[in-house]
């Protein structure tokens, strides 16, 4: 049997405490891995809180130098990712000295960084932020970590970001495309949206991460599903709202699991949905978070609102049998799709 | 047009708005490290709500009623108050305000010298009980209730928690730093006729479900007569107009009165003030709540 073993951490980080979430994620890392999971997924924003509004300037990690490193190293030996920012996670020399360097660095800050801080304003104005990366990338050489944070780049630019850290490498960073700015959203005031769904290797198989608004516009799973992905992993910080007569669900809730089942059982693929629970100025996040199956069905799920960890385990072979009894996916006409959609741009410019 | 009403809470979606508004209490009163609250008892279905709900996220030992009755206060309001202090056990305190209420107005009225350049007459507006008067005594009375339940936040180490529904706080039937005033509010997004459903499931005495919405800052005082309309279409339309966002021609298009709805098309609009912060005169680069912007649980 052809199983991935993987852990949901549905948590309630706290809006700009990275410190205190930072050591939320290492006790669920830790749970993860005694479950014998080889993969620990976290909600969008995980790292740092949703909300943040003016506290994104405050609560940014560089990625970009050790992603351009990263890249760098990629390129010297010719092994040039096929999709923009996807690392390939093949070992070479440069990256053994950088997770040298970054090991080094582990062992002075480890035990002490990511404990709550006792000063009043709950940030440490010695540092920056960066660190979290180092411990999370020495993390990652036991278990595989998806985690959300805001992403600062080179040119000053803030990212609604998702990283896939494992062996202590960047195996992939997705940057948020569609950032919802309407109703009580407001993510294009502060972001800059991501360029493109990429699809990265993991545990032996294809996956893609698609954050919360991405995943409800379809084309986005429609390019990871035909871009290879097997595993669409979907990280959200969606906020429970919607009263409806003789439903136990709110409306959101209802509209996203319809959501994923639907991506679930037309693309053929595992959809692991992981949301954040706990509340930032009243606004409750609602948890839930799931898995379904490539026959649109609802295998796992978490409590609604509260927090939790879920170890579940994805068998392949079952997506194999889904696809070869519905090739939904083998019989996908690419050419009618991009000369339809060529044509739409062609009418919209002229 | 499919599902445009406003949703019951039935059985099945309270469990999930309960768990919801229990979390909010032991969540946002948890974060401030004062995992206390005190609030305003008034005998109404309100305040009991909101009582339930904090005894439910933080246990009875940890929340306090404060009842505040005023001499023309209905003596069924305290008693309704009293049957949900024992219903749940919780801690209490009765202040009368009388005195401090009446001193006030006494002194505005018969001390000619606070008004010796007014053409305003106070005696004879307080003899003739006209309206002006009473509403400047229930603002007073709730401003008065207001800065009790603040000294006891201070005294208890307890957030106050607010007691004002969603048809209140959109229609302006409150008093802006009075009862409006709170640290936080799990009822202030359930319209009025939704917070009698939740009651019944929450297991409110019936005694308090079953009597007219009063404010009871005056001897019979109604909402519904006050307001010129009933809770029960005023929540529908309100749920038309704010939830679903549809424009007053196309509720009216949909069969409601159009005086009813231009009334609280209007309360609404006029009332806005009171549910926001004052404003502030932008002179600097970054202004608080302009352009400085933070959660309030910003840490």
């Amino acid at each position: 049997m052809d199983l991935i073993k993987l852990s949901l951490a549905q948590i309630a980080p706290t809006p700009g405490l990275l410190d205190y979430n930072l050591g939320q994620h290492l006790e669920y890392i830790d749970r993860a891995k005694q479950a014998g999971s080889e993969l620990v997924i976290f909600p969008e924003l995980s790292l740092t809180g949703y909300f943040l509004k003016d506290a994104v300037y405050d609560s940014a990690i560089g990625f970009n130098e050790i992603i351009n490193k990263n890249i760098a190293a990629d390129k010297d030996n010719g092994e040039n990712s096929n999709y923009g920012n996807t690392i390939t996670n093949k070992n070479n020399e440069i990256k053994e000295q950088n997770n040298k360097k970054i090991n080094n660095k582990n062992n002075e800050i480890n035990n002490k960084n990511y404990e709550i801080k006792n000063n009043s304003c709950g940030l440490d104005l010695k540092k920056s932020n960066d660190y979290i990366l180092d411990v999370l990338l020495d993390k990652s050489r036991e278990i595989a970590i998806i985690a959300g944070f805001v992403e600062s780049d080179e040119d000053f630019n803030f990212y609604n970001s998702t990283c896939c850290l494992s062996g202590g490498n960047i195996l992939h960073v997705h940057r948020k495309v569609y950032l919802p700015t309407y109703g009580m959203f407001e993510e294009m005031r502060y972001f800059k949206k991501g360029e493109e769904f990429g699809v990265f290797d993991i545990l032996g198989t294809k996956a893609a991460i698609l954050t919360c608004e991405d995943a409800w516009h379809l084309s986005s799973s429609y390019i990871a599903v035909n871009k290879g992905a097997k595993l669409i992993v979907i990280n959200s910080a969606s906020p429970a709202r919607g009263i409806e007569e003789g439903n136990d669900k709110f409306s959101s809730v209802k509209m996203w699991e319809e959501l994923l089942s639907v991506i679930a059982f037309y693309y053929k693929s595992y959809v692991v949905y992981i949301n954040r629970v706990g509340f930032e100025d009243g606004i409750g996040f609602s948890g839930g978070s799931c898995v379904f199956s490539p026959n649109g069905e609802k295998d796992y799920r978490l409590d609604y609102l509260d927090e939790g960890l879920l170890n579940i385990e994805l068998n392949l072979d079952f997506l194999k049998n889904e696809r070869f009894k519905t090739p939904i996916l083998r019989d996908e006409n690419l050419d009618i799709t991009i000369k339809e959609l060529n044509s739409i741009i062609g009418h919209y410019k002229s | 047009m499919i599902n445009q009403h406003l949703p019951e809470i039935d059985s099945i979606n309270f469990k999930n708005i309960h768990k919801l508004l229990v979390n909010f209490i032991k969540e946002e009163v948890g974060r401030t490290g004062a995992n206390k609250t005190v609030l305003g008892l008034s005998g109404g279905i309100d305040s009991a709500v909101s009582c339930y709900l904090a005894v439910s996220a933080l246990g009875n030992d940890n929340v306090t009623a404060i009842l505040m009755p005023y001499k023309a206060s209905s003596p069924k309001s305290l008693e309704d108050a009293m049957l949900v202090v024992n219903d749940l056990n919780i801690n209490h305190y009765t202040i009368d305000i009388t005195d401090q209420i009446d001193s006030y107005f006494n002194k505005s009225v018969y001390n000619k010298s606070y008004y010796d350049n007014s053409n305003l007459n106070f005696e004879n507006k307080f003899k003739e009980n006209n309206y002006d008067l009473k509403l400047r005594i229930g603002n007073k009375m709730a401003r008065e209730r207001m800065s009790i339940l603040y000294d006891y936040s201070y005294i208890l180490n307890s957030l106050v928690l607010g007691t004002s529904n969603k048809s209140e706080l959109l229609l302006g039937y409150g008093t802006i730093y009075g009862d409006m005033a709170s640290a936080l509010n799990p009822i202030g997004d359930i319209y009025k006729t939704q917070i009698y459903q939740f009651a019944k499931h929450l297991g409110v005495p019936e005694s308090l479900i079953n009597k007219a919405p009063s404010a009871d800052l005056w001897q019979d005082q109604s909402d519904e007569k006050e307001l010129g309309f009933t809770y029960s279409i005023a929540d529908e339309i309100m749920f038309l107009l704010i939830d679903k966002m549809y424009k007053p021609e196309v509720v009216i298009s949909m069969g409601y009165d159009a005086a009813i709805i231009e009334k609280i098309y209007n309360k609404i609009k006029k009332s806005q003030f009171k549910r926001r912060l004052p404003l502030i005169a932008k002179v600097s680069q970054r202004t608080i709540n302009i352009d400085f912007r933070y959660l309030r649980d910003w840490v």
